[in-house]
C-alpha cells in the first residue's frame, strides 16, 4: 500500500525523465547537445558561411550573388604566378617545418623524460615560446633578423661563422623563407615536445624493465616500445600541427607580409590580401578553402591509421 | 559685350528683386542656408547643420599618429566637444596596419565604431557602409574653401561624399646635411638623375640614401608610384580599365631605379614602415623618404641630429614632379545609432580654429585638406618643414590617372608597382626588367579585367 502510494505520488513527466536518464544511449545524446550546440555555432556555421562566401561574388559589406566555382577558376587560371607561388610556398613551409618540429619535439621529449634536477622548471619553461603573445614574439624576431640591428648576425659575425655584415634575412627570397621556417619551428616545437612527453609518461616502465632484462638496447626499446605506444599521440599531434601550419598567418604576416616581391607569399596571406584590404571577401574565402580537399584527405588517412589495429 | 552691359543696366526686374530679397531674408532667418553656396550648383539642397543629441555615445576609431601629442590633442578636443554637448566620446587608436582589419570586421558585422578613419581608397571599398556626408562636406567647403583633390577623389564615390576630408600626411625626404656636405653634395637633389649622382657620392660616407621596396603600406607606395609617374608611367589609363603598365615610360622609370641602385642608392625589400625611421635615428643612413615624423621626433624627442637634419620635396622626373602622401578621411558608419551626432562632432573637429590647434601640436606632420589650411602657420614656424607643405600640391593617388576605385585599391594592397621595382632591383639592381613588367601587367590585368 505504502509503495503504491509513493508511486502514485511521482508525476508522470518525472517518471519519463527518470527512464531517459536510466537509458544509456538517449542520455549520451542528451549530454552531447551542449557540445554540438557550441561546435555548431563556433565551427560549423563559420565553416559553412566560408564555403558559401567562396561560391559568391561577395564583397565586404555587400552580400554577393552565386557564381559557382568562379572564384576558384579565377585563381587557378590567373597566370601572374602569385597564387601558384603561394600554393608551393605553403606546402614547402608546412612540409619543412613539420619535419623539423616533429624531430626536434621528439628529441626534446626524450630528454625531458629523463630524471634530472629542476626538470619540472625546465618542462614549464619549454612552453615559453607558446605562452608569449604571438605578435610580440614575431616582432622580436623581426628585430633579430633586421639587417641593421640583427643580434643573429652580430652573433654569427663575431663567432666568425659568416663575414660582416651577415645575411640579409628578410630581404632575400630564400633567406626570408628560411627565416619564416626558423621562427615557426621555434614556436611550434614545444607543442610537439610537451604532447610527446605526456604520451611517454603513460608508457608503463615495466615494459622497459622487461626489455632490459631481455638484453634490448636503448635504441631497440625506443623503436619497439616507445614509438609503437606513442603512435596515437604522434599521429594526432602531426595532424593538428599540419592543419595549423597550413593555415599559419600571424608569423608570416608580421615578418614579411609576402615580401620580397611575393617570394614568401602563403595562401593565408594571399587570401587576406584579396579578402580584407582588397574587399573581395568571396575570392579570399575561395583561396583559403583551396586546401580543404587535401586537408580532408590528410585527416582521413590519419584517422584511418589511428583506428587500424596494431 | 555691349549686349551684356545693356542687360546689366536693366537687370533689376521685379522678379530678380524678389528673388534677391527672398534669399537675403531667408539667409538672415536660416543662416545654414548660406552654406549651400560656394562651388555647389544651384540644384544642391540647402545644407543643414547637424545637431548633437544629448546623452548619445560616439566611438571613433583611427590610427595612432607617429606624433603622440597630436593624438592627445585630438582626444582633448573630442572630449571637450562631448562635455559641452552632453555626449560620451571615446577615441580608439590602433596602429596603421591594424586599422583595416578592424574596419573590415566592423563592415562585415555591420556593427562597430560610429566613425572610422578611412585611409586611401577605403570609401570606395566600403561605400555601402558609409553615410552620405555631402551635406556636411558642403558646409566645410563653404567655410574652408576647395578640398584637396586627392582627399576629394578618395572621399567622393559616384558624386556622393562618403567620407569627410580629414588630413594629409605629406611625404618628403629627410636627410643629413653633415653627410651631404662631407660627400660634396650642396643641396638635396632636384631631379631623379641628380639623386643618382648624390647617392653615388653618399655611398663613400658609408651612410647611403635608402628606402624600402618591400611591402610597407606607406613608404613603399609613396616612393615607387611617384618614380613611375615622374617618368610618365602608369598602371592603368584614365578610363580605369585599360592596363597601361607595359610601356617605354615604365621601362625608363625602372632603368633609372636600377642605375640609382648600382650607383649607391640602397633599397631594402625587408623594411616595413617604421624601419627607415629607426635606421635614420640610429645614424645608419643619410637620407630617406618619409612623413615628417623623422624630423619632428628628432626635434622634440631625440635631439641627436636635429641641427644636421633637413627636409626636401620630391625630385622631378622627365614628366614632372609627383608625390604620394598618406591621406586620411573620416566616415560616419551606417550602423551608428547617432549618425547626426557623429556628423556634428566631425564638423566641430574640422572647424578652422580647432583644426589648427591640432596641426600646431602635430608640428608639421599633418596638413589640412582644404584651401583654408594651405598657409597653415605651422609650416611657416619652421623653414625646415616647408618641404612637407610643398609635396601636397603634386600629390596623386595609386592608380592615377584613373580615379580611385575598388580595383585601384586592390592593386595597391597587392603592392604590384612596388614589387615590379623590387624584382628589377634585386641582386644590386640587375633584375630582369621585362620579367618584372610582365608580372606586374599580368597581375594588373587580373584585377582590372575581373568582372
Amino acid at each position: 500500500m505504502g509503495t503504491a502510494t509513493r508511486a502514485d505520488a511521482v508525476p508522470v513527466w518525472h517518471q519519463r525523465r527518470v527512464r531517459i536518464y536510466d537509458r544509456e544511449a538517449p542520455l549520451g545524446y542528451l549530454l552531447l547537445v551542449p557540445t554540438l550546440f557550441v561546435l555548431g555555432i563556433f565551427l560549423l556555421y563559420p565553416f559553412l558561411f566560408g564555403i558559401w562566401l567562396s561560391i559568391t561574388d561577395s564583397e565586404l559589406g555587400n552580400v554577393g550573388n552565386f557564381i559557382g566555382l568562379g572564384n576558384y577558376r579565377f585563381e587557378f587560371r590567373n597566370t601572374d604566378g602569385v597564387f601558384y607561388g603561394a600554393l608551393i610556398n605553403t606546402f614547402l613551409y608546412t612540409g619543412v617545418t613539420t619535419v623539423f618540429k616533429f624531430g626536434l619535439g621528439l628529441v626534446m621529449a626524450l630528454l625531458l623524460n629523463q630524471v634530472f634536477p629542476f626538470r619540472r622548471f625546465v618542462r614549464a619553461a619549454l612552453l615559453l615560446p607558446y605562452i608569449i603573445p604571438t605578435v610580440l614574439s614575431y616582432e622580436a624576431w623581426r628585430w633579430m633578423f633586421d639587417p641593421t640591428f640583427s643580434v643573429v648576425n652580430w652573433l654569427l659575425v663575431n663567432t666568425h661563422l659568416v663575414q660582416y655584415p651577415g645575411p640579409n634575412w628578410l630581404g632575400v627570397p630564400a633567406n626570408a623563407m628560411a627565416a619564416l621556417m626558423i621562427v615557426n619551428v621555434w614556436r611550434g616545437t614545444p607543442f610537439y615536445a610537451i604532447a610527446f612527453l605526456a604520451g611517454m609518461q603513460v608508457i608503463p616502465l615495466d615494459l622497459y624493465e622487461a626489455a632490459r632484462v631481455d638484453g634490448a638496447s636503448r635504441w631497440q626499446s625506443f623503436i619497439n616500445i616507445t614509438i609503437p605506444l606513442l603512435r596515437p599521440v604522434l599521429l594526432v599531434v602531426l595532424l593538428l600541427s599540419t592543419i595549423l601550419t597550413f593555415a599559419d598567418f600571424q608569423g608570416p604576416f608580421v615578418l614579411t607580409n609576402g615580401a620580397p616581391y611575393n617570394s614568401t607569399q602563403l595562401l593565408s596571406i594571399w587570401a587576406y590580401q584579396w579578402g580584407i584590404p582588397g574587399g573581395a571577401i568571396g575570392l579570399g574565402a575561395a583561396i583559403s578553402l583551396v586546401l580543404f580537399p587535401l586537408l580532408t584527405l590528410v585527416v582521413a588517412v590519419v584517422l584511418f591509421m589511428l583506428r587500424r589495429p596494431e | 559685350m555691349a549686349q551684356g552691359s545693356k542687360k546689366g543696366k536693366s537687370g533689376w526686374s521685379r522678379r530678380k528683386f524678389l528673388q534677391t530679397a527672398g534669399v537675403a531674408v531667408a539667409t538672415v532667418a536660416f543662416p545654414e542656408i548660406i552654406i549651400s553656396c560656394g562651388p555647389q550648383s544651384n540644384s544642391t539642397p540647402a545644407a543643414v547643420i547637424p545637431k548633437a543629441r544629448k546623452g548619445a555615445s560616439i566611438r571613433l576609431l583611427q590610427w595612432t599618429s607617429f606624433v603622440k601629442p597630436a593624438d592627445a590633442e585630438f582626444k582633448r578636443q573630442a572630449a571637450e566637444w562631448g562635455d559641452a554637448n552632453g555626449v560620451t566620446v571615446a577615441i580608439e587608436t590602433v596602429t596603421g596596419d591594424q586599422l583595416q582589419p578592424k574596419t573590415a570586421a566592423a563592415v562585415e558585422a555591420n556593427s562597430g565604431p560610429d566613425i572610422i578613419q578611412m585611409q586611401y581608397a577605403w570609401p570606395h571599398l566600403y561605400t555601402n557602409s558609409c553615410v552620405d556626408l555631402t551635406n556636411d562636406v558642403n558646409i566645410l567647403i563653404s567655410k574652408l574653401g576647395k578640398p584637396d583633390p586627392v582627399n576629394e577623389a578618395y572621399c567622393k564615390v559616384d558624386g556622393v561624399w562618403r567620407a569627410m576630408p580629414y588630413t594629409i600626411v605629406p611625404n618628403a625626404w629627410s636627410y643629413r646635411t653633415d653627410y651631404f656636405t662631407q660627400a660634396g653634395v650642396s643641396s638635396f637633389p632636384a631631379t631623379w638623375d641628380e639623386l643618382t649622382a648624390a647617392a653615388a657620392k653618399l655611398k663613400t660616407t658609408g651612410k647611403p640614401i635608402s628606402q624600402t621596396d618591400g611591402h610597407a603600406y606607406g613608404d613603399s607606395l609613396t616612393m615607387w608610384n611617384p618614380v613611375l609617374w615622374g617618368f610618365g608611367g602608369k598602371e592603368v589609363n584614365a578610363d580605369g580599365k585599360t592596363v597601361a603598365i607595359n610601356s617605354q615610360e615604365t621601362r625608363n622609370a625602372i632603368k633609372w631605379a636600377q642605375g640609382a641602385v648600382k650607383a649607391g642608392f640602397v633599397v631594402h625589400p625587408e623594411w616595413l614602415d617604421p624601419d627607415n625611421n629607426q635606421a635614420y635615428h640610429a645614424d645608419r643612413i643619410s637620407g630617406t623618404l618619409n612623413g615628417a615624423s623623422i624630423y619632428i621626433r628628432e626635434k622634440i624627442e631625440f635631439h641627436h641630429y636635429t641641427d644636421v637634419t633637413n627636409n626636401a620635396p620630391m625630385p622631378s622626373g622627365p614628366k614632372g614632379t609627383f608625390a604620394m602622401n598618406l591621406i586620411f578621411n573620416h566616415a560616419v558608419m551606417k550602423w551608428s545609432p547617432d549618425v547626426e551626432t557623429a556628423r556634428a562632432m566631425l564638423l566641430y573637429l574640422m572647424d578652422k580654429t580647432q583644426y589648427q590647434k591640432w596641426t600646431t601640436i602635430a608640428a608639421g606632420y599633418n596638413a589640412g585638406p582644404f584651401d583654408a589650411f594651405h598657409n597653415d602657420p605651422v609650416f611657416a614656424a619652421d623653414p625646415k618643414l616647408k618641404a612637407f607643405q610643398d609635396v601636397v600640391a603634386p600629390g596623386k593617388w595609386p592608380g592615377w590617372p584613373a580615379l580611385p576605385s575598388k580595383k585601384t585599391a586592390q592593386a595597391q594592397t597587392q603592392f604590384i608597382v612596388a614589387d615590379m621595382f623590387a624584382k628589377a632591383l634585386a641582386n644590386g639592381g640587375t633584375g630582369d626588367i621585362e620579367a618584372a613588367i610582365s608580372a606586374a601587367e599580368t597581375s594588373l590585368k587580373a584585377i582590372f579585367e575581373r568582372p
